[in-house]
């Protein structure tokens, strides 16, 4: 079965301290995978370089062969990119400038192709599933380099007959000649490696929070981070923001796609909390609810944005038993759904209960994995546990 | 079972407002009514203003201390305009609302990363340049001297002169930012917004894009403070730097806080409760030390954020009231599910 | 050859009252810094103390006729007292709120005393008659050629090291400084530990208003000019030597102030001069845009 989640050779210092080394592991899908370790191992360190919030000091992260820790060398040549896009943009400038004052007979005719050729890369992209924004750097791109290429070739070409720079006798060739080589080259190398990579990746951007949720990957967190002065439909409705698309001005108009669009949100949101039981809460405060329902309300959050892969944060802490078990049973529903769960937990009672593979973290270490039968029986695992709560887990 | 207040469906409250604003300067009050009427519409210029900058501290969480740079920006966009080209009222506002809309890019597309003092910090210092700029490039703005003889607005080839005229017009734009801001509101970029606002981890981790949604925020609060501005440039006629100084955008802040942070309503209760107060100091205070005026509105601020930091209509009690509307909306018949 | 001298001995001379200046803004710089870092937040209202320096020496001297050199300590002294009023009435029953209520607050009471100076003291600039300074201030003290160099100048500068000096000790060898230092890397734990965390923070306010003050009586002194709104004006700057520097780091802060100043003082000299102050206001903004940890400062890490 292809992974779905794959994390290779992860480390991550902070300064001096080193929360995470040498981590590798994989998330096959449907699969409920536990990490355990004591206190301070690392464990949310790792979620949260899994979900964006951290960014590690090596390694890769894949989700289903999609980088969102890509290799480290992209971003040092991101800088050289960042160079290569500042140039562009004073190209933008620049060209309009030289074709006014040295150009003025080709002046229109210029402009004119580039024009055409603008509305006909447009034209060609408009039908293949990209992005507006794409669509939009790519025929931005493509133009402008042409432009300069051209402008360039011009300017190599006729060198003779460029005059004086305005006022003085140094002839324009001086400035034209290394303009073009260099418009050329960096032109080149930024075309060609847009057309090797994603544009976002191509400038260094790291995948943040909100990229990996729209990859679907969501999240709870250790201490609940909830909306407290929002309704708990609100809460969930938030979660649901990477679904929907409703723009600035269909909001401000109340398109007929805008109201479908809420519509729709409310009834996901309304059933996604009957799924986790909180459909009678729906209308409070999300501050106002009890300390086990809140839990339950991030879980709902979290789903709301229809994930793959759902990590779970100590989501047992603080509960008792009757809510533990009640718990245990929604995580299988998740489960049954089809999506991937990767939990962090203390509680045994639940982990061994659940868990397909136990990955067990130790100051930053993976110190062992299997199922939950051999990690019981693992002498490391037991032994950075210090013999204390294993003894006491039950199949 | 006893209706409260903020239980009535908002339309008929908004219209029984309206009708009652419409009806305001007819009613009789003796000669002092077009100087009443006055204050009415320099207090519900400052409504528009401070609903803009709700946006920003109220919706997202962000304090802006530099939006009177917006507001400058507003009304020398308008009055250069008019001066210049002649253009109709009716494009200057929406020009002026676009200019204020691409300076709130500019300045927030790099800044809005930042933390939130250092964001305040960062929205002052613009403002303070946007003052010196106005100030001293006289060849652009004709600096101290301001700029005189702003031509009136025209509705259908008729200049506005009556106070009643300009009142029902600023009316207007406060109805159309009022319906561009609660339409933003309550919908998928309100509630993202809100999410800002409350934790902006949690917001991140939910999908959101913090940059795109802040800088969009700070782009429509720049926008409606320009159109502010616009209007102002036309009613009073007049412009001059002194008047777009740190001071306003701190007596707007004040405004918002005051109604409450987050709420529409609280806002522009804010707006009708403290203007009037300014005139009433105006009369109090000697003229050279009028503006010692703004003394109220710093004990205002240090008092309110002791003792009501969340303002007379509590953000938390908005959005109860929300929910339970929303309730009743999907179950009318009183189930109590 | 002549003009070549003629330009450096210009530079020279600017370099002496950036100095000047810088060492003044350092003085209020390092009021901020301290504050932010024992309890993150930007005392606004700190130039009006400056302020408030100025005026009560200008006060003591002209009208209750007590001489110059008696002023100041009386100054500081009244000033530094006021620092720790403004923390108790304004900034302790906000400790745990959120840092929005906090900022807003600093600036309501700034606001306040800035308009209050105004109807106390009146709009019009205050300046020193010349029969209360000692004459000597204004005399040169040295002449290299075409730079010189006033008593008053070397006054200031000497204020300045000995007043930083004093810092450093404080914060480096006595038991309040350390105090001080830990409650601004960890202000639960120095609780736990037994420090006395509002005494502490009291005394940061009580050091930072003494030295702003006395910035403040030296700029009455050096500019001859006093105003209401002349601690909106330097606040803003120190504020940005602070930011420049790193904020929460005093050396940062001394540092931040002199490279300010030297950078208004050729700023205005070789560039625009009405943008005297968008020089602070433009270094600002691209120090907290491009390092916002500041000259020195670190960054702070926020654990999720």
């Amino acid at each position: 079965m292809d992974p779905i989640l794959t994390v290779k050779n992860v480390g991550k210092s902070f300064g001096g301290l080193t929360a995470l080394k040498n981590v590798t592991m994989e998330a096959a899908k449907g699969q409920i995978i536990g990490i355990i370790g004591p206190n301070g191992a690392g464990k949310t360190t790792l979620f949260n370089c899994l979900t964006g919030l951290y960014f590690p000091s090596e390694g890769q992260i894949f989700f289903q062969e999609k980088p969102i820790v890509p290799q480290l060398s992209l971003i040092k040549s991101a800088l050289v990119s960042r160079c290569a896009a500042v140039f562009l943009v004073l190209s933008l400038f620049w060209a309009p400038m030289f074709w006014a004052v040295l150009l003025p007979r080709t002046f229109f005719k210029v402009e004119l192709t580039m024009l055409t050729a603008f509305i006909l890369v447009m034209r060609w992209l408009f039908g293949r599933g990209l992005k507006h924004y794409q669509i939009w750097a790519w025929s931005v791109m493509f133009v402008l380099i042409g432009g300069d290429v051209f402008l360039a070739l011009w300017g190599l070409f006729h060198l003779g007959s460029l005059g004086p720079f305005p006022g003085t006798e140094i002839s324009l060739a001086y400035l034209a000649v290394p303009w073009s080589v260099a418009a050329l080259l960096f032109n080149g190398f930024f075309f060609w490696q847009l057309l090797l990579k994603d544009v976002r990746q191509l400038f260094g951007f790291r995948v943040g929070p909100d990229r990996v949720c729209c990859f679907g990957i969501a999240r709870t967190f250790q201490n609940n981070r909830l909306f407290l002065n929002l309704s708990v439909l609100d809460n969930v409705k938030i979660g649901s923001h990477v679904r929907f698309k409703a723009g600035l001005i269909t909001t401000i108009f109340r398109s007929k796609s805008q109201r479908a669009e809420e519509q729709q949100i409310e009834l996901d949101c309304l059933r996604m909390l009957r799924f986790v039981g909180l459909e009678k809460r729906a209308f409070d405060l999300a501050g106002a609810l009890a300390y086990g329902e809140q839990r339950r309300l991030e879980i709902a959050r979290a789903l709301a944005s229809n994930p793959q892969v759902l990590l779970l944060d100590e989501p047992a802490a603080g509960m008792n038993p009757r809510e533990s078990s009640r718990l245990v049973q929604l995580i299988r529903n998740i489960r049954d759904k089809g999506i991937t769960v990767l939990i962090i937990e203390h509680d045994m009672k639940v982990i061994m209960n659940l868990a397909d593979v136990i990955y067990v973290l130790d100051h930053g270490e993976m110190i062992a994995e299997g199922s939950p039968k051999e990690i019981r029986a693992n002498p490391k695992v037991i032994e950075a546990y210090l013999g204390g709560s294993l003894a006491y887990a039950d199949a | 079972m006893k209706t409260r207040m903020s239980d009535i469906p908002r339309k008929w409250l908004y219209l029984g407002i309206l009708i009652l604003a419409l009806l305001l300067p007819w009613l009789p009050l003796g000669g002092s009514s077009n100087y009443l009427l006055r204050i009415l519409t320099t207090a519900t210029l400052y409504m528009v203003l401070a609903l803009g900058l709700n946006i920003v501290p109220g919706f997202n969480g962000l304090l802006d201390l530099g939006y009177v740079g917006f507001y400058g920006i507003g009304a020398y966009t308008a009055g250069l305009l008019t001066l210049h080209y002649n253009v109709s009222f009716w494009l200057i506002v929406p020009l002026a609302a676009l200019n204020g809309a691409i300076w709130g890019i500019l300045l927030g597309a790099p800044t809005l990363r930042l933390t939130g003092d250092y964001f305040a910090i960062v929205t002052f210092g613009f403002s303070e340049l946007v003052v010196l700029v106005i100030r001293n490039e006289l060849w652009l703005t004709r600096g101290p001297m301001g700029l005189p003889g702003i031509a009136p607005p025209s509705v259908f080839g008729h200049p506005l002169t009556q106070d009643w005229e300009y009142f029902y017009l600023i009316v207007f734009l406060l109805l159309v930012v009022l319906f561009v801001v609660t339409r933003l509101e309550d919908s998928r970029i309100g509630r993202a917004w809100y999410s800002i606002r409350e934790d902006e981890i949690a917001a991140q981790c939910s999908g959101v894009n913090l940059i795109q949604y802040k800088v969009t925020a700070f782009a429509i609060s720049a926008a409606i403070g320009g159109a502010g501005g616009a209007f102002y440039a036309n009613w009073f006629k007049f412009i001059h730097p002194d008047m777009f100084k740190f001071w306003e955008s701190i007596l707007i802040l004040c405004l918002v806080v005051f109604g409450g942070l987050g709420s529409i309503v609280g806002t522009m209760l804010g707006a009708l409760a403290l203007i009037p107060l300014t005139e009433l100091l105006r009369i109090v205070l000697p003229q050279n030390l009028f503006s010692a005026r703004y003394l109220i509105y710093g004990v205002v601020l240090v008092l309110m954020m002791r003792w009501r930091p969340d303002g007379i209509l509590p953000f938390v009690r908005y959005q109860e009231n929300k929910a339970r509307r929303a309730q009743k909306r999907l179950a009318p018949a009183g189930s109590g599910e | 050859m002549e003009d070549l001298l003629g330009m450096s001995s210009l530079f020279l001379q600017q370099l002496v009252n950036g100095l000047t200046l810088g060492g003044v803004y350092a003085l209020i710089a390092v009021g901020y810094t301290m504050v932010y870092g024992v309890i993150e937040l930007i005392n606004f209202a700190h130039g009006e103390i400056y302020m408030l320096g100025a005026f009560l020496a200008y006060t003591m001297v002209t009208i209750f006729g007590i001489p110059f050199f008696a002023a100041i300590p009386l100054t500081i002294m009244i000033c530094a007292c006021f620092g720790i009023l403004l923390d108790f009435i304004a900034y302790r029953p906000l400790r745990r709120a959120p840092r929005l209520a906090a900022l807003i607050t600093a600036i309501g009471m700034s606001i306040f005393l800035q308009n209050l100076a105004l109807l106390i003291w009146g709009g019009q600039i205050r300046s020193y008659p010349r029969a209360v300074l000692p004459k000597a201030f204004f005399q040169n003290a040295f002449v290299v050629g075409d730079i010189t160099m006033t008593w008053l100048q070397i006054f200031i500068l000497a204020v300045t090291v000995v007043f930083m000096f004093i810092l450093h000790l404080i914060i480096h060898r006595t038991q309040v400084g350390t105090a001080m230092r830990a409650i601004s890397q960890d202000k639960v734990t120095s609780a736990l530990m037994g420090i006395s965390v509002n005494r502490v923070i009291s005394f940061t306010f009580a050091i930072g208003s003494a030295m702003g003050a006395m910035a403040g009586i030296l700029v009455g002194l050096y500019y001859n000019a006093i105003f209401p709104y002349m601690g909106y004006n330097a606040g803003i700057k120190a504020f940005a030597a602070a930011v420049l520097g790193g904020i929460g780091s005093v050396p940062g802060a001394m540092l931040g102030g002199g490279v300010l100043g030297i950078a208004e003082v050729f700023g205005a000299g070789y560039l625009a001069s009405e943008y005297r102050d968008g020089i602070s206001y433009a270094v600002m903004i691209l120090v907290i845009l491009f390092k916002p940890s500041g000259l020195i400062g670190k960054p702070i890490l926020e654990k999720v």
